[in-house]
């Protein structure tokens, strides 16, 4: 592959670093791990810098989300080999990550977000990819069709019955047991 | 429309997401069942309390680091290979040399520009980034000198230092054999909180050269030779950490025994 001209570099710098936070958010709720999220965001990325010459407009979010899922899934399949990730996790920030977790914990208590975390965290991957694409991303259907490789009325249904797990998780109009 | 196919339509009704035709039956039953009202009500709840309260995570910005210097990386890889050919190491190496700075000691020489030789900086810091790829840091993984020290006999022709500086905050992740500038090299791993440390280190004759730095896309590269032995030190780490470090280094060295060049082999 040839260099890409400085003009290209500088629209991917406009359009698609931006969306960094967007797309480690989707990354941590799908891996459920800082590091991995890590991991696999940068490899998004620069997977989605070699592919950036195809991307014809449109939705910049959509089509970087669509790199970053991808990414997350066959992460999952091939995972880091375990020796790594334990030397690494275990010796390199053992102490400061609790310290990290404890601060995050404090602040994380005073708000809602700890409950709609953990009840997201516990529900199946499918679901709750849909949730941080809808909620979180406020993508539209379409979009989410389109990121998932789902017709829209799988998106419609799953985001629907997504939902109705996490509301049941909260408590939420507990009347509505039948 | 009956209630359970209203029901089915709910959650897309609170979207704005039905076809505006499905959206006014939606809206006519909600008036005449309360039941179904009262469930359209928990759906609304839930969306907000969701929208409201899930908020997208920060990006670390070491993570936005990392991906500047990987794109970068990619791009200066992609050059044709005559461009980068081009330079001839033996008059960096010897500037290299003239501006060192030889002492007891660590001895810093101020430098915005490039001390040393510039070609090596640039495979030692792709090297460094490629490292940080998942999967790619170490080959022999361990926190245990006596398991990273001998790894190496067998793989190259000298043994590099492995000091012990746990106690200082930066632990041994473990050991790979790279290749920088036309030869295999070892590289040593620590850590310092989640960020990464690779030092290089192979033989090189010549006097010494005493330690320069610079910083290149965001990381900060050390480099000094002595007694016949070259040593880079890259990391994104603060560079007061990085110069504590490369002194530790240094004393760790002289404590356990030089690197030394085999000359049996």
């Amino acid at each position: 592959m040839a260099a890409a001209p400085d003009s290209v570099l500088e629209a991917f710098e406009r359009s698609i670093i931006p969306l960094l936070d967007d797309a480690y958010t989707l990354a941590r709720h799908l891996l459920r791990d800082e590091h991995d999220a890590q991991d696999v965001v940068q490899e998004a990325y620069l997977r989605a810098w070699r592919h950036y010459g195809g991307f014809r407009g449109g939705d910049a979010r959509a089509w970087l989300l669509t790199i970053v899922r991808n990414c997350c899934y066959t992460w999952r399949r091939s995972a880091r080999p375990e020796q790594v990730a334990v030397a690494y996790d275990d010796e390199a920030h053992g102490a400061d990550e609790d310290e990290q977790l404890a601060a995050d914990a404090r602040v994380l208590a005073e708000s809602d977000r700890a409950e709609l975390e953990l009840a997201l965290a516990q529900l199946p991957r499918e679901f709750r990819e849909v949730i941080v694409l809808r909620e979180i991303e406020r993508l539209s259907y379409q979009e989410i069709g389109r990121v998932m490789g789902t017709p829209i009325g799988t998106v419609m249904s799953r985001l629907a019955r997504a939902r109705k797990r996490l509301q049941q998780a909260l408590g939420i109009g507990a009347r509505e047991a039948s | 429309m009956s209630c359970a196919v209203t029901r089915d339509h709910l959650s897309a009704y609170v979207d704005s997401e039905l076809p505006p035709e499905q959206a006014s039956e939606v809206a006519r039953h909600l008036v005449s069942c309360a039941e179904c009202a009262s469930e359209y009500e928990g759906i609304l709840e839930t969306v907000s309390r969701l929208q409201e309260g899930l908020v997208p995570y920060r990006a670390p910005d070491v993570l936005r680091a990392r991906i500047r210097a990987a794109i970068r990386e990619e791009q200066a890889g992609s050059e044709p290979v005559a461009r980068r050919s081009r330079y001839v190491p033996w008059r960096a190496i010897a500037a290299a040399v003239v501006i060192a700075v030889v002492s007891s000691g660590v001895t810093f020489v101020a430098t915005g520009r490039r001390a040393a030789e510039p070609a090596v900086a640039e495979e030692v810091l792709a090297s460094h980034i490629r490292s940080l790829m998942p999967a790619h840091l170490t080959d022999v993984s361990s926190n245990n000198q006596h398991n990273v020290k001998p790894w190496f006999n067998g793989r190259l022709d000298f043994s590099p230092s492995v000091p012990r500086l746990d106690d200082a905050g930066f632990p041994l992740l473990g050991g790979r054999v790279d290749y920088v500038h036309g030869r295999p090299v070892a590289v040593v791993v620590y850590g310092r909180r989640q960020h990464v440390i690779n030092v290089f280190s192979w033989p090189a004759p010549g006097r010494d050269v005493g330690l320069s730095q610079e910083s290149r896309n965001g990381y900060t590269l050390m480099h000094w030779r002595r007694d016949g032995v070259e040593h880079w030190v890259v990391s994104d780490v603060a560079v007061p950490d990085l110069r504590q470090f490369v002194a530790l280094l240094e004393q760790g060295d002289a404590a356990s025994g030089r690197t030394t060049p085999e000359t049996a082999r």
